[in-house]
Order: C-alpha cells, then structure tokens, then sequence
C-alpha cells in the first residue's frame, strides 16, 4: 500500500473515530477521575453534589477556550458541536503533528546533505 | 467537573511538584528531539503525523471499564510500536499539549505531570515490553499482537504509578490514604490498559501487514505469514 493511501486511510479512520463514533463514547467519569470522585456523591450531570472527595480541590481550566471538553459553545446542538470540535481537532493534531515532524526530518537532513539520500 | 476532562487538572498536585514535572518533562522532551533528529528518516513523517492524529481521536472514545468508571487510550503503545520510543514521545506529547491548550482537557499547570506520565512514562515502558517480545520470540501476527497487548496495559498502569508518585509527593486525598488511592487507581487501570491493547493491537497489526516496513518495532522484517507488501513509497 502506497503512503499516501495509508495516511488518507487512516485519517478517514480517525475523522470518523473523533467525529461520529466519539458521540457514543461512556461519558462515565474515567479510571483517574473516578478515583478522585471517591468520597463525594454525584448528581445525574456528573456534577458533585456532596461529600468530600480530591476532585473538589480542582481549579478552573487557566484557558478554557472555545473548544473546551471537546464541545463548541456557540453551535447549538451539542452533538454537532462535540462531532465539530473531534473533527477539527484531528485535522489540527494531524497538521500540526505532521508539520512538526517534518521540521524535525528537515533539521536532520540539513545535516546529513552532503550524505545524500 | 464536564465529563470530558480526562487528564489531570489544576489544582490537584501543588504547583511546587507541577512545576518540578513540567522541568522534567522539558528535559525530556528535549532528549527525545535531539535524538529523534539522528535517527528518523523523512518516510517516517507521514504516518507519525497519523499516529498522532489517531491518538487524538481515539483517546477521545471512552470505553466503560466498570460500574459507571470508564477508560480511554493513553497512547503509549501505539507510538511506541509504529514510531519507536523517541518519537513516540514527542507524537503523545503533541496530543497531551493540544488537549489542554486547545480542548480544556488536563490543566496546563498540570501538562508537565501529564506529558510525564502519559508520553514519556507510558512510551518508554510500552517500548521495553514490545522490544524485549520481539527479541525473544518469533515475529508473528501473534506475538506481535500479544507484545502490543501486554506493552499496553503495562504502559497504562506505569503511567497510573506516575500519578501515584506525583499525588504522593504534591497532592492530598481527603478521607483517603495515598495507599487507597495507588490500590484503587493501579487496579482500574489494569482494566483500561486491556481496552487499550485491544484498540492498539488491531492498529498496530493493521500497519503492519499493509507496510511492515513503517512499524518501528518491526525493524524492516515483515511478520510471519504476512502477504508480501508492496514497498512502495
């Protein structure tokens, strides 16, 4: 299979990974956070309602932003806006991992110019 | 909390350990540029941008493990078979880095504690496990599936005794001993690492019967009863 077939291939996979199948996806707190919920009760948004528990002592995300927890405020309907944000943030880490890769493969080759190939 | 926040946030380790952390994984990161520039050719580009893409999406599908506790992939395998342990860093730490700059997942006073612990943690012990299979047994589809599984759940729970270690040193557990906390968090991540090996097994395996040649761990031989790939670039 040629490279380029390989990468569409599977950023199709991971558009349709972060885009749709996400949507699905438990929205059970995960292993680190419910072990920090120990302790505290939860109402049915997941939001604490009482007890004591390490979770409390989180503060506020420092940026927050208007992709924050992977939903986009401004787009009403809260699965287009959570299937938006998955989709752009593959395309964004896809670009912007391949761009960094690229500067690192480039940095090396300036080195190894006169090695050729 | 949204149901979302995955990673470690603010608050939870004293700033002290975090900014210790961000340090070591600077530090860290720095060596795995340095020596990701010696060793990857420009063919290795393409896919190390999927992989990174991929851990995006994927860490994004929580899995239910228990009762109401679900999981999701750290990535650690999967970069470490298709990339190696160096670049495979850097791909998770891309991932981690975007998350809490961009999607409010995991604080970005707590990023080095995270880079720590999911990319350089969960990498390097996820290489260790997959080289050593590989040196010592036959490169088949299984064992190559059985390598990424173990690599999996032991990359997951080395990461979760990464956060133990930080929680034990800057952190605080009303009601709960620090021993309560390791037990509770190192038993559901055994569960999660399994999830983990699964998604990464199929993943790994994937690449590698289409190009044996890009899978990292496979240093250029192909796996057993393979078809022959076409090497085309």
């Amino acid at each position: 299979m040629k490279t380029s077939r390989l990468v569409l291939t599977g950023a199709l996979v991971a558009l349709v990974l972060g885009g749709f199948v996400a949507l699905f996806a438990s929205s059970s707190p995960d292993g680190l956070e419910s072990v920090m919920l120990e302790g505290c009760r939860t109402d049915a948004e997941g939001e604490i309602s009482g007890g004591e528990c390490t979770l409390q002592q989180a503060a506020e995300h420092e940026i927050g932003g208007p992709l924050a927890d992977y939903g986009i405020a401004s787009v009403g309907s809260e699965t287009l806006g959570g299937s938006l944000a998955g989709i752009i943030g593959v395309l964004l880490v896809l670009g912007l991992a391949t761009g960094l890769f690229r500067l690192l493969a480039r940095g090396r080759g300036a080195r190894t110019e006169s090695g050729g190939e | 909390m949204s149901e979302h926040a995955l990673h470690i946030p603010n608050g939870i380790i004293g700033i002290p350990t975090s900014l210790v952390f961000a340090l070591i994984a600077a530090a860290a990161v720095g060596v795995c540029v340095a020596v990701a520039r010696r060793g990857p050719d420009e063919r290795f580009v393409p896919l190390a941008g999927l992989a990174t893409a991929f851990v995006f999406a994927a860490q994004m599908l929580n899995f239910p493990v228990a009762a109401g506790v679900s999981g999701h992939l750290v990535g650690g395998a999967l970069a470490a078979a298709l990339l190696g342990p160096w670049l495979g860093v850097l791909c998770v730490t891309v991932v981690v880095a975007v998350q809490a700059l961009l999607f409010a997942d995991g604080g970005v006073t707590a990023l080095g504690l995270n880079v720590v612990n999911m990319a350089v943690i969960a990498t390097f012990a996820a290489y260790g496990v997959i080289a050593l299979t590989l040196r010592l047994l036959p490169r088949t589809r299984t064992v190559l599936t059985v390598a990424v599984v173990a690599a999996s759940v032991v990359s997951v729970l080395a990461a979760a005794a990464g956060f133990v270690l930080q929680f034990a040193i800057g952190g605080e557990a009303p009601g709960q001993s620090l021993g309560e906390v390791a037990g509770a968090i190192l038993s559901v991540h055994v569960l999660i690492g399994v999830g983990e090996g699964a998604i990464t097994a199929a993943a790994v395996v994937a690449v590698a019967l289409a190009r044996p040649d890009l899978v990292y761990a496979l240093k250029g031989t192909r796996i057993a009863g393979a078809p022959h790939a076409k090497e085309t670039v």
